[in-house]
């Protein structure tokens, strides 16, 4: 295969799957609309221009599927089939049938689909419209009979010029006018005639609309701009460094000052491109928002429950690896709520609300963070239920539940091997827990929450640092070692004297603005064992979610904007260093996995 | 045999149709070939002026195939451009209503490079009788 077809073969893939992407949600809509022309259009455009550049890279299987689905699209469109949800389903089926022979080529791996159920499928829906309207079958026959004959003749070798088909295309229509004339008696035609009345000139849709200036670039190339620019920012780092050192020791020299100004000039330029090349990298939510109301109303026809689904904020753009990875850990709150969250039919009336079940999903962006919402109007988690199942699966023991506030106790669900429902169904319950969510949203630097009040409801909200590969981060020293914290979960930091920190049962505490917090060593934490003379003149009051807590360090050395260097071959979980980076000196420092470190003391603070 | 340094106006909506068309248009010897994707920016760009061939698909959001054939056709300074169109099988009933609005030919998807030469010929042959 020569590389330029290999390159359209995987344009056409993205693309397709773009498209597929882009009418599921309109299927949803449809279905709560029963008939609307302009989404049945798009939905039959789609289809059809798939179909169509298939047929020109030869994926047969791809085009008998999109083929039939599209006739009966066209008949929807056309209001001569009526949208059912038994025909939705075999649509949408059609549908992920093209997903999934899209990955076959994309993957390459060879094997094949059989597809001929579906398509026996497709074809009774389509024979069944068919022999139900009789009338238009003739007229179809009739009309088609006349394209024939006009491709017939546009096709032969003999045509001479356009006027003679047109005149030979007058003929045609004259006859099927009155053809037309003939049926009205038995039925009216409206929509059928129109097909070969007088056009309608260029009315309606002819709205100019504004075309986007867009490239499509490989996703590598950008990233590699991405990483050339962290690489700049940490040489900029350095000179500017540099600069500040000469001027303290040849403040006099003209040149020390040219070099200053360059270099603050540079730290601007520098500073710009990081934006530019951040938001190169940004997408909107819209593309995995746009899955989740097919998600839902599966769920909800499959569960025979009736939910409405409201999402808000989809054009909130966030980082691409955000796109990618936020979806798989929704997809489960999502289900979760579904599933556990939202009663049956009955269960709402009898409790006397309404039947249909609201899930919303909403996401904005709240300083440096994107917060995202998913809030159901269900039965809300049982607290005793998650502390019984707890102990039950010896996650935590009988004592415990009994010391655990209410919303530590809730956070139980996020533990690994905690799962609340008493039967897996097929649909959430498949052995993954809530555990996998907490732990795919860390790997994001965010963290995940859940407030839940019995039969109103609860909210997973979700929080992710607005950019993950360059962040603003505090250098501090414990002992004789340098490290960074990234700056977003810092509330404050506060000097302290030693006599300020408390002991609470065993546990150093310190009174933040009227509240005890639990203060924790780093020495502690990362292992060192207690040095026990380190005078910790500073503390760090960290908020992670709904957690607070304090670090004690030794100095504050000031803030820099660091660049994210993964460190391979250490575990993150257990070291709570998230990678490293090179600081304005040149020296590598280790930075702090603030959220790890929440996660893992504060469970501990706990047992 | 048609002029091969002809500026030719794809228009598609969806961007591989349009790379496949390019690809086969180059093989035809076409080196000067712009893309739109959809009738109004297609529209646009011909007023831009400088194109002497149009290859349109039928369907497309905003502006589809036919209405920019009529808009064209309709136009002063456009409506002597010839205009070929991309039609699918669905869409065969459809083409009388291109020929009224006329459409100088159509090519029927998935085509090959022998096919498109051949309608590309006829129209230019005809054109310049």
């Amino acid at each position: 295969m020569s590389d330029e077809m290999a390159e359209i073969i995987t344009e056409f893939i993205t693309e397709a799957e773009e498209s597929l992407e882009h009418i599921d949600p309109l299927f949803v809509e449809l279905e709560a609309k029963t008939y609307d022309r302009e989404i049945l259009n798009e939905i039959f455009r789609s289809m059809h221009t798939i179909k169509g550049a298939a047929g020109f890279l030869g994926f047969q299987n791809i085009v008998d599927v999109a083929h039939r689905s599209e006739n009966i699209l066209k008949k929807l469109r056309d209001g001569e089939m009526t949208v059912s949800t038994s025909l939705m389903d075999t649509i949408l089926k059609s549908v992920d049938m093209i997903r999934l022979l899209l990955r076959h080529i994309k993957l390459n791996d060879g094997m094949e689909e059989d597809t001929s159920l579906l398509l026996r499928e497709l074809d009774e829906a389509l024979n069944v419209s068919q022999s139900s309207t009789a009338a238009e079958t003739i007229n179809t026959e009739a009309l088609s009979s006349a394209a024939t004959s006009a491709q017939d003749t546009a096709d032969g070798f003999d045509i001479n010029d356009i006027e003679s088909i047109q005149a030979n295309m007058h003929k045609e229509t004259d006859k099927i006018e009155e053809s037309v004339k003939s049926e009205t008696v038995i039925q009216p035609l409206p929509s059928k005639s129109a097909v070969i009345s007088a056009p309608e000139g260029s009315s309606g849709a002819t709205a100019v609309k504004d075309v986007a200036q867009t490239l499509r670039v490989d996703v590598n190339r950008v990233d590699k701009v991405m990483d050339l620019t962290g690489e700049i920012v940490l040489v900029r780092n350095r000179l500017l460094n540099i600069a500040n050192y000469l001027e303290n020791k040849y403040s006099e020299d003209n040149h020390v000052e040219n070099l200053l100004s360059t270099v603050s000039f540079l730290d601007l330029v520098t500073s710009d491109m990081q934006l530019a090349v951040m938001k190169m990298r940004m997408q909107p939510l819209k593309k995995v928002f746009g899955k989740f109301p097919r998600l839902v109303r599966d769920m909800a026809v499959s569960l025979d429950k009736d939910i409405e689904l409201e999402i808000s904020g989809e054009d909130t753009e966030v980082d691409r690896f955000v796109i990618e990875h936020i979806g798989d850990p929704m997809v489960h709150i999502i289900r979760n709520s579904i599933d556990h969250g939202i009663e049956s039919m009955e269960e709402r009336r009898r409790k006397g609300k309404s039947a249909k079940g609201r899930l919303s999903i909403s996401a904005f962006q709240q300083g440096n963070q994107i917060v995202i919402d998913v809030s159901d109007d269900g039965k809300g988690i049982d607290v005793e239920k998650v502390k019984r199942k707890a102990v039950e699966k010896g996650i935590v023991t009988d004592e415990d539940t009994l010391r655990m506030t209410e919303e530590n106790a809730i956070n139980l669900i996020f533990m690994p091997g905690f799962s609340t429902a008493d039967v897996a169904t097929n649909l959430s319950g498949r052995g993954v827990g809530m555990d996998v969510v907490k732990t795919n949203i860390l790997k994001l630097n965010g963290y995940v929450d859940v407030v839940t009040k019995k039969d109103a409801g609860s909210t997973f909200r979700i929080s992710i640092p607005l950019t993950l590969a360059i962040v603003q981060a505090l250098m501090v020293r414990i002992d004789q070692s340098q490290y960074a914290v990234p700056l977003a979960p810092i509330i404050e930091t506060i000097k302290v004297d030693r006599e300020d920190i408390g002991n609470v049962s065993g546990q150093k505490v310190l009174v933040v603005r009227g509240k005890v917090l639990p203060l924790f060593e780093l020495t502690e934490i990362l292992g060192f064992g207690d040095m026990g003379n380190s005078d910790y003149r500073y503390v760090l009051v960290i908020a992670i979610g709904e957690r607070r807590f304090c670090i004690a360090v030794d100095d504050l050395l000031g803030q820099e904007e660091i660049v994210i260097k993964t460190i391979d071959g250490i575990n993150t979980d257990e070291s709570y260093v998230v990678g490293a980076t090179i600081t304005g000196e040149g020296k590598v420092v280790l930075i702090l996995d603030l959220a790890g470190i929440s996660r893992n003391v504060m469970t501990a603070l706990k047992a | 045999m048609a002029d091969t340094k002809i500026k030719v106006l794809v228009v598609d909506d969806f961007a591989t149709m349009r790379r496949i068309v390019k690809n086969i248009l180059r093989q035809l010897g076409y080196e000067n070939i712009e893309e739109a994707e959809d009738g109004a920016q297609a529209y646009t760009k011909l007023k831009g002026g400088g194109f002497q061939f149009i290859v349109s698909d039928w369907n497309m959001p905003n502006m589809d195939g036919l209405e920019l054939l009529k808009k064209v056709r309709s136009d002063p300074e456009l409506k002597g451009l010839p205009v070929l169109m991309v039609t699918a099988e669905a869409e065969k009933e459809k083409v009388v209503e291109a020929i009224r609005a006329g459409v100088n030919n159509y090519v029927v998807k998935p085509f090959t490079a022998e096919i498109l030469k051949e309608k590309i010929d006829r129209i230019f042959e005809k054109l310049n009788k």
